[in-house]
């Protein structure tokens, strides 16, 4: 009991200042305290519900959310899957493929504008090669309406991040499960289907919710990256909290709460597929 | 309603007085003479809040200015980042929460000189005691009005600086002169010029507010809706017209003046700008743009303005501030400070009144092929106008322009 309370009390410790930060961002959303502050009204969320910029910007974030988290999910599960060999060369791939895990977004996010820009590598490559008449003939990549290099950096981001999750999940759960499945006479495919994929995928899903919900908020790789139409959310809640009018910045609170909001519907869904998982078994 | 503000000052109020350092020195009086405030700051530690994004001015503010302050006055400079509305955050936080003060001197502007007047965060007038106030050019509009609001001694003026159109003479070797002449430019070249988001590229877009309304004078004498509609219609219009032709056919900018600067050197665009004259020389230096790059002004009018020094109202060590400023304010620091390889930051100084071996050694530094040349400068300068002008045009070109595209 006393252990009980004693977890209770660091898990409110935890939790406390993540409450007070919403608690101040509803009261400052509404205009009760925080710059700009006019006294209790919904008229900033009015403002930014009314904005076309605030859905454009929703939709464009969750695309490039879904997409780079998507495609960092299934590499993962294909990497994790075919380099689990003992072999050196298994190793060194193994190594290569964590390669970029401990860079910080930012520097992945340089490294896409220097290779995907139209006066970056890629364009320069493609132009000697007779590709294009000119660099700045290549498709933009950076700074594009559908996200491209914004997806690619974070895919190679986080895709380093899951697969070595996913390494882990194979050597702790997946043999276990892989050698009880054959050895109730499944062949390598049937082996795969029950066994290695729903272990990966299981252990995936948490951190590929919190990948999603990351690159949903990432400013840092975005503002290098994204276009400016539509501005993706959290372009538009750094321009509002920075406004230099003052009025504005009940906007930047509603467009904090609006970014919450997109994390625990990540956070419900994972729950809601987990538990059709644990049903369907 | 008001308990939970309450008790969100309180948290803030803790969390201030948890982190403050060493106790407030007494603070400044209108009778305080000269030597007393200096005395006063002995021994002290000014906290700067600036921009800490530029290497060059921070190489300046740390090797140069803060050495300085210590062996002359015994003052310890603190410098951490924070500019414009940051800085109107922090302090109307410290503020509702009755917290002490974080920072003893800003580094302010404009549109946050106008907000901290507005919200009467600022302490002062102080700057006209400044013994090397005497110096500072007080004829000048520029100068002793920011965004044309009178600076009353409520903010020293520290630099002066004017806004450039910065091209690769080796890629155009006939740059456009007026505003008529770059938009044949741009039609001529499409995907070649562009502008960034922020700061730089509303002035820019004030540029054009300006040229095609027939130049300052008609958005003079404060903000006005009638004025601020007729002036950015024209912009409006102009846009419609021109950029198509822009860098990716006007349906994206670069975020910030960096980015721009990055596209233009890596050959891009064939135009980069920037709200300092001189700034091209520094690039240049420092490898950021290429070596031929070089600087113009529209003859419809280059704006100009100054950036100011700020004490806050809760500032715990006022003394310490004004010695700082005052150091700033000095002949050899402005000197130091406008030196292509230190920061090429424009003098906010009077140079006639100055003895005659200073000012040779102020005019001598102007001559570089690659800027502008100062008279050049001088005859083409235009004011800044009320705040307002620019944070509704900077708004409304987000909403009517870059949310506007096919």
């Amino acid at each position: 009991m006393k252990g009980q309370r004693l977890g209770l009390f660091a898990a409110v410790l935890v939790a406390s200042p993540v409450i007070a930060g919403i608690a101040y961002t509803v009261l400052s959303a509404i205009g009760a305290v925080g710059p700009g502050r006019g006294g209790p009204s919904l008229v900033h969320v009015r403002n930014v519900l009314a904005d076309r910029a605030t859905w454009s910007g929703l939709v464009w974030t969750l695309w490039v959310a879904f997409a780079s988290t998507a495609l960092a999910f299934i590499l993962a599960i294909v990497v994790a899957t075919v380099l689990r060999g003992d072999r050196r060369i298994d190793r060194l791939a193994r190594t290569f493929a964590i390669f970029p895990l401990p860079f910080p977004h930012v520097v992945v996010a340089l490294c896409a504008v220097l290779v995907l820009s139209q006066s970056g590598i890629l364009s320069r490559l493609t132009h000697a090669a007779g590709v294009h008449a000119s660099p700045g003939d290549m498709p933009a990549l950076v700074y594009d309406r559908w996200g491209i290099g914004l997806i690619v950096a974070m895919t190679v981001k986080e895709f380093s991040f899951l697969v070595f999750i996913a390494f882990s999940v194979l050597a702790s759960r997946g043999v276990i499960l892989e050698e009880t499945a054959r050895s109730l006479g499944a062949g390598a495919i049937r082996t795969f289907r029950v066994a290695t994929l729903p272990a990966l995928w299981r252990g995936l899903l948490p951190p590929a919710i919190a990948v999603f919900t990351f690159v949903a908020g990432n400013y840092e790789a975005t503002v290098l990256l994204a276009p400016s139409s539509p501005l993706a959310l959290p372009l538009l809640t750094m321009e509002s909290h920075s406004d230099p009018s003052l009025e504005r910045r009940g906007e930047a609170y509603v467009l904090v709460l609006i970014a919450a909001m997109v994390s625990v519907c990540a956070v419900i869904v994972h729950e809601w597929v987990a538990n059709r998982v644990e049903a369907v078994k | 309603m008001r308990r939970v503000a309450a008790a969100f000052s309180l948290a803030a109020a803790v969390s201030s007085w948890a982190c403050g350092g060493e106790p407030p020195s007494p603070r400044v009086t209108g009778n305080d003479a000269w030597e007393s405030i200096e005395a006063r700051a002995r021994g002290s530690t000014v906290l700067w809040r600036m921009w800490r994004g530029d290497p060059s001015i921070n190489e300046y503010v740390d090797r140069w200015v803060a050495p300085r302050l210590l062996r002359q006055y015994d003052v310890t400079l603190n410098t951490v980042d924070g500019q414009g509305p940051e800085i109107v955050n922090q302090l109307i936080v410290e503020r509702n929460a009755r917290a002490r003060g974080s920072a003893d001197l800003v580094w302010i502007n404009g549109e946050t000189f106008n907000n901290l007047r507005k919200e009467s965060l600022l302490w002062g007038p102080w700057a006209q005691r400044l013994p090397y106030a005497l110096y500072v050019d007080s004829l000048s509009p520029i100068v002793m009005r920011d965004f044309e609001q009178p600076t009353g001694g409520w903010e020293s003026p520290w630099g002066r600086v004017q806004f450039t159109l910065i091209y690769d003479s080796a890629r155009v070797p006939t740059p456009p002169r007026t505003v008529p002449a770059l938009e044949r430019w741009i039609r001529a070249n499409p995907g070649r010029f562009t502008h960034d988001q922020q700061f730089t590229g509303t002035t820019f877009l004030k540029s054009l507010m300006y040229a095609l309304g027939g130049g300052a004078r008609p958005l003079q004498g404060g903000f006005t809706e009638e004025r601020y509609k007729a002036g950015s219609e024209r912009v409006w219009t102009w846009l419609d017209r021109v950029r198509p032709y822009f860098w990716r056919r006007g349906e994206t900018y670069p975020a910030g003046v960096a980015d721009l600067h990055r596209l233009f050197a890596n050959g891009e665009v064939d135009f980069t700008m920037s709200y300092n004259e001189n700034e091209v020389i520094t690039k240049v230096r420092q490898g950021v743009l290429p070596a031929t790059s070089r600087a113009i002004v529209l003859r419809d009018g280059s704006i100009a303005n100054a950036h100011y020094l700020g004490i806050p109202f809760n500032a715990r060590n006022q003394a310490g501030a004004m010695v700082v400023a005052n150091l700033l304010l000095s002949p050899e620091a402005q000197l130091e400070k406008l030196r292509p390889e230190v920061w090429a930051d424009g003098t906010v100084l009077d140079l006639q009144k100055l003895p005659p071996a200073l000012r040779d050694r102020f005019r001598a530094l102007s001559d570089d092929s690659r800027g502008v040349p100062h008279d050049t400068l001088l005859r083409y300068q235009v004011p800044e106008v009320a705040p307002e002008y620019t944070e509704r045009l900077s708004r409304d070109w987000k909403s009517r322009i870059r949310a506007n595209v096919k």
